[in-house]
């Protein structure tokens, strides 16, 4: 019988140490798997759970998979003492993704906050094997300190094909960059905001400061591209767990444009 | 045109006794004033449930804790093909909840197969309400107290034995295999079935009145429009927080899937979840959106009221009075909704 709940095996090929608190797992799935950027899956460790992420891979690559985990709670503790060439499981992928076809011939600037910058990335590196399809593409991101930020050396590289701005909350001796949160490099863009589109992705209180920061520049609530976290369990909008107003984040999201939320209450707590 | 017989009480007890043979029986019995599904076994007595049953339709479909995959990298999943079931005693509460049940379990992206199995399996047999309990208030949501569809055969009494309705063809085949114990039912015994049942309508909703439950239609917009007000705190005051009012509810869907170590094997459980427990909606990270009990208590009446209405054209409620008997706290649902109807600003 095809049973849903069903993992399929994984091998961690590889372990990057992004930050001190997360790291990114290369994974070379058993079987085909493929997924569309922004859509997540479920990773397991046998016999001890499960729980969601959105890969941070270009889904253009077929054999692998990456996944970039910040260390928060039991799982993911577990995850990070995790050797290369152990077994995980996956299932997925889940949800709708990023809607590349809607941003095609647009302006689109995408901000990230802290590990939020995961899911970007893939999404990313899908613009990036096409960028002649879109009109622009620019990118600020935040993190806590210098140390927190996430990907260094791929946002120096990235700002040669894009507009790239970053900053800290919080500086340390060596820093040179931006200090203050993500909302305050949310300026001096020539784009057409009435047009353009944005994707935000981070913690919630970053979303929502960001959000309400688009709205103020000028960016529609239906250009607003939002990935909403929500307790995940079963994916497959069954176990009733990830639900906001009338939707479930598994099926329904994870990516929400903000004109179908801004009415729900307390979407951000 | 429906299909009609009539099967004597003795000639009733004796098809129960045979399909046994190809069946597990499932009948209400008789308990300090409550009917508790039990597997028939002779000498079982059958009596007649005159409301439904304790335990909650759903539980014959998704059991509190099951294992969902025998092992993570296991592909199939090995269930033994249970035994086709027979379920005797079902009101039409019960025969509603199949419907949000099977809006989660069957629809949607994907089919659960554990649920899809069970339910391909199992026969419903329902029955007309000949009583209600004091919590009953099923009317109030637009659901008389005896079905007109979603049943396998459902039975009516009437004097010596009972009327027996075909819902389904798989209800026709069973009274086809088993003719022996029916015979057609005579427009005199319809006549007193109808007259029965327009009997405890009346009876039920002047009972309904009494208690003063705002309709149907205007519940979703109740449950809105209250979502700031401070009768959620009231209310959850003395809730104790132990999820029997999810449990209990033939609604009630959630569940938490769960990895375990069994020697070499990594079983994967399935284990009925409550909203009403402090972890249910917090996320690895610490975020928690149903925090405090009165954010809790509310999000149960917005899946309830708001989200099924909007998903399913229906509340996830049938008013079967399951949550007000469970609930050692006596946090009343109808209390609750009447409380609303009085703060919203809605002519109710
Ligand atoms: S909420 Fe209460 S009354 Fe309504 S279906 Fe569930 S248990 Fe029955
Ligand atoms: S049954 Fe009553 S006490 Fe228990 S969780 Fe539900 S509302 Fe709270
Ligand atoms: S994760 Fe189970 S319903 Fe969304």
């Amino acid at each position: 019988m095809y049973n849903i709940y069903q993992a399929q095996p994984a091998i961690i090929e590889d372990i990057i140490e992004e930050t001190p608190t997360i790291k990114s797992f290369i994974l070379r799935p058993q079987r085909d798997f493929s997924f569309s950027t922004g859509q997540f899956i479920e990773l397991s460790l046998p016999g001890i759970g499960e729980a969601p992420f959105t890969p941070s891979s270009d889904p253009n690559k077929k054999d692998k998979l990456e996944v970039t985990i910040m260390n928060v709670g039991r799982l993911t503790q577990q995850l990070h003492s995790l050797s290369k060439n152990v077994r995980v499981g996956i299932r997925g992928p889940y949800g709708n993704g990023y809607p590349l076809e809607e941003f095609k011939g647009r302006e689109i600037l995408i901000v990230g906050g802290g590990v939020g910058l995961a899911p970007l990335r893939s999404l990313l590196l899908s613009l990036f094997s096409e960028l002649k399809q879109y009109k622009k593409v620019l990118l600020r991101y935040g993190a806590r300190t210098p140390k927190d930020t996430l990907y260094r050396n791929l946002l120096s590289e990235w700002s040669k094909k894009i507009d790239v701005i970053t900053t800290v909350d919080t500086a340390d001796k060596e820093y040179k960059g931006n200090v203050g949160l993500v909302t305050t490099i949310l300026k001096d863009f020539s784009i057409d905001v009435k047009k353009a589109v944005s994707v935000v992705c981070g913690p919630p209180i970053m979303m929502k400061f960001t959000t309400l920061k688009l709205i103020d520049l000028g960016f529609k609530p239906e250009n607003i591209y939002l990935s909403m976290e929500k307790n995940m369990s079963c994916g497959l909008g069954k176990c009733g767990h990830c639900r906001i107003g009338k939707y479930y984040v598994c099926k329904d999201g994870p990516v929400f444009t903000y004109d179908k939320l801004e009415n729900i209450p307390d979407i951000w707590d | 045109m429906s299909e009609i017989y009539y099967s004597q009480a003795a000639s009733w007890k004796n098809f129960l006794t045979e399909l046994r043979q190809s069946f597990r029986v499932y009948v209400p019995q008789k308990n300090n004033g409550d009917y508790l599904y039990q597997e028939y076994r002779d000498p079982v007595n059958f009596s007649f449930n005159s409301y439904r049953a304790v335990q909650p339709v759903k539980s014959f479909l998704f059991y509190t804790k099951e294992i969902i995959a025998e092992d993570i990298f296991t592909r199939d999943l090995n269930t033994e093909e249970p035994r086709p079931t027979v379920v005797v005693g079902l009101k039409n509460c019960d025969l509603h909840s199949l419907k949000v049940q099977d809006f989660v379990f069957k629809e949607g992206i994907e089919v659960d197969p554990l649920y899809s199995q069970r339910r391909e399996n199992t026969i419903f047999i329902s029955g007309d309400c000949s009583g209600f309990k004091e919590v009953c208030f099923c009317l109030a949501l637009e659901i008389y107290p005896h079905p007109k569809e979603g049943f396998d055969l459902n039975l009516s009494p009437v004097s010596d034995g009972y009327l027996v309705e075909v819902g389904s063809e798989r209800g026709r085949d069973l009274v086809g295999r088993y003719q022996k114990f029916f015979q057609p039912a005579k427009q005199t015994q319809i006549e007193v079935r109808e007259s029965k049942r327009r009997g405890l309508i009346e009876e039920l909703d002047r009972h309904i009145k009494e208690k003063d439950i705002p309709k149907r239609t205007i519940l979703q917009s109740i449950v809105r429009q209250g979502y700031s007000s401070d009768l959620w705190k009231n209310f959850c005051l003395s809730c104790v927080e132990c999820g029997a009012c999810n449990f209990i509810c033939c609604t009630c869907h959630c569940f938490l899937i769960g990895d375990t170590q069994i020697k070499d094997r990594n079983p994967r459980l399935r284990v009925w979840d409550s909203c009403q427990y402090a972890n249910f909606a917090r996320v690895a990270g610490g975020a928690n959106p149903l925090k405090r009990r009165a954010q809790r208590l509310r999000n149960r009446f917005l899946k309830k009221f708001d989200f099924f209405v909007d998903n399913l054209g229906m509340p996830a409620c049938e008013g079967c009075g399951r949550c007000i008997e469970a609930c050692p706290a006596r946090i009343d649902i109808r209390e609750i909704l009447r409380e609303l109807a009085k703060v919203s600003p809605i002519p109710t």
